[in-house]
């Protein structure tokens, strides 16, 4: 017993550091599925607020190449809105069907304007931290979207901060679509470029060629479909040869986000649940 | 106690240097510096081990808080705390009795260099594995490691610099 006790107190420095480095990794392995985990994120009070005072500063370089890519934006959305314009004339003799389209976009969602406070795209693993959170209406599983395009699925969130699963992470995995053809698949990431993703399962008989665009399904409640998502960049066969592996260039551009915006879907059943529980309370 | 201040200031600003600045640095998507590990090799060599393990575990894990990576970065330095004591015995040419501060002044340069090079390697190495998680593609993880240590050398020799002449400064 004493020959134990004196060994324990000469390699006490032994013991420590095994019972440090198993924190670490018990930490390393339990973040991924640990969803209580927040206060080991950028998304808490402290690390939030440091990040935000940093981002205020860098924001300001940045500033020159979002007003370009503004204009640019601006510009596609008025050639755009001429030609809804036109088609909007030849339809307006049935008007039913506009007034309840018009309806059914507004219904379906609407954003929430949030800045990126923290950002990476070099590990195999990327995460987005940004400066909206549960009191502005953020909850966890909403999509995000940039003016260029789909970004990533809110993943952790706080008082005031929120963690993003971007595409730029090998967890994330995005339905999407062809939208000439329709034809969907899932999009997924693997490290590498911040400008590729890949959809890996899109059937042998769907027709497409390198240039189509790529957009979101609109099959999760996540995403409302038509989101834009990038263009098909060579296509290539997948491991088991069953299908064709798409290698995607994303119009979003990670490595430079700063605005972006959150997808709220309203769901007119929750509504309606809500409500019947208050005039059930009331009774 | 003077001491004890000088050390928490050298650990807040190594962390936000590391986390704001040096960690958003990827040159051509490598060559990452992690410089805050200066923190852990400037430590007085008589410093008690369990103290040293725990200054790495805490730095370690403030940066991992910051880059959402728990665990990453405490393993690593904590792992290069507990391997500072034989490496320092290792490279030390003459035999050392009294505390001292590793450093270029009092160490000479080759074994300052050895010293804070095999530091380096063992750090990036570690981070790096467990940053990708596999072996299945060597080169890329091979020069990821090599090209980390290298811009954390070259952070590490400029902050000597640096403080060298502030201190020949005082002098005059």
């Amino acid at each position: 017993m004493r020959n134990l006790l004196d060994f324990l107190i000469k390699y006490k420095h032994w013991l420590l550091f095994i019972f440090l480095e198993v924190i670490s990794f018990v930490l390393l392995f339990r973040f991924n599925g640990y969803q209580g985990s927040v206060y080991f994120t950028s998304a808490n009070a402290v690390t939030g607020k440091v990040y935000q005072m940093a981002n205020n500063l860098t924001g300001y370089f940045h500033l020159k190449t979002i007003n370009s890519d503004l204009v640019q934006h601006n510009t596609e959305l008025s050639i755009q809105l001429e030609h809804l314009r036109d088609a909007y004339k030849k339809l307006t003799a049935d008007t039913t069907i506009i007034e309840q389209m018009k309806q059914e976009a507004l219904m379906d969602c609407s954003l929430i304007k949030a800045n990126v406070i923290n950002n990476s795209t070099t590990h195999t693993n990327n995460f987005i931290t940004i400066d909206k959170g549960e009191e502005d209406g953020v909850q966890k599983e909403m999509g995000v979207v940039s003016g260029s395009g789909v970004v990533g699925i809110v993943y952790q969130t706080s008082a005031h901060y929120a963690v993003i699963i971007p595409v730029l992470n090998s967890k994330s995995s995005i339905s999407c679509k062809i939208r000439q053809s329709d034809y969907f698949g899932f999009l997924k990431w693997s490290g590498g470029s911040p400008e590729f993703a890949f959809i890996k399962d899109m059937p042998r008989h769907s027709v497409f060629e390198v240039g189509d665009t790529i957009v979101t399904s609109g099959h999760s409640t996540i995403f409302p479909s038509g989101v834009l998502v990038g263009t098909v960049d060579e296509i290539g066969d997948s491991n088991d040869g069953l299908s064709y592996s798409i290698r995607v260039r994303l119009f979003t551009d990670f490595a430079r986000l700063n605005e972006v915006r959150v997808i709220v879907k309203s769901n007119i059943e929750e509504q309606l649940e809500l409500e019947e529980s208050v005039i059930n309370k009331e009774e | 106690m003077l001491q004890l201040f000088e050390r928490i200031g050298w650990f807040v600003g190594l962390v936000l240097l590391q986390v704001l600045v040096l960690s958003h640095v990827h040159i051509y998507g490598y060559a990452t510096p992690f410089l805050y590990i200066f923190f852990i090799l400037i430590l007085n060599s008589g410093i008690d081990r369990n103290i040293l393990l725990l200054w790495a575990f805490a730095i370690g894990l403030c940066v991992d808080i910051f880059c959402n990576t728990p665990g990453m970065h405490a393993a690593a330095i904590t792992l290069v705390a507990f391997l500072r004591e034989p490496i320092l015995k290792g490279v030390a040419m003459k035999e050392m009795e009294e505390e001292f501060e590793p450093r270029i002044s009092t160490m000479g340069f080759s074994s300052y260099l050895k010293y804070t090079f095999l530091c380096t390697l063992i750090f990036c190495s570690v981070i790096e594995v467990i940053d990708t998680f596999s072996f299945s593609d060597l080169k890329e993880l091979g020069l990821k490691i090599i090209t980390d240590t290298l811009i954390t050398m070259i952070c590490i020799f400029c902050v000597e610099a640096i403080l060298r002449r502030n201190k020949s400064e005082e002098r005059f």
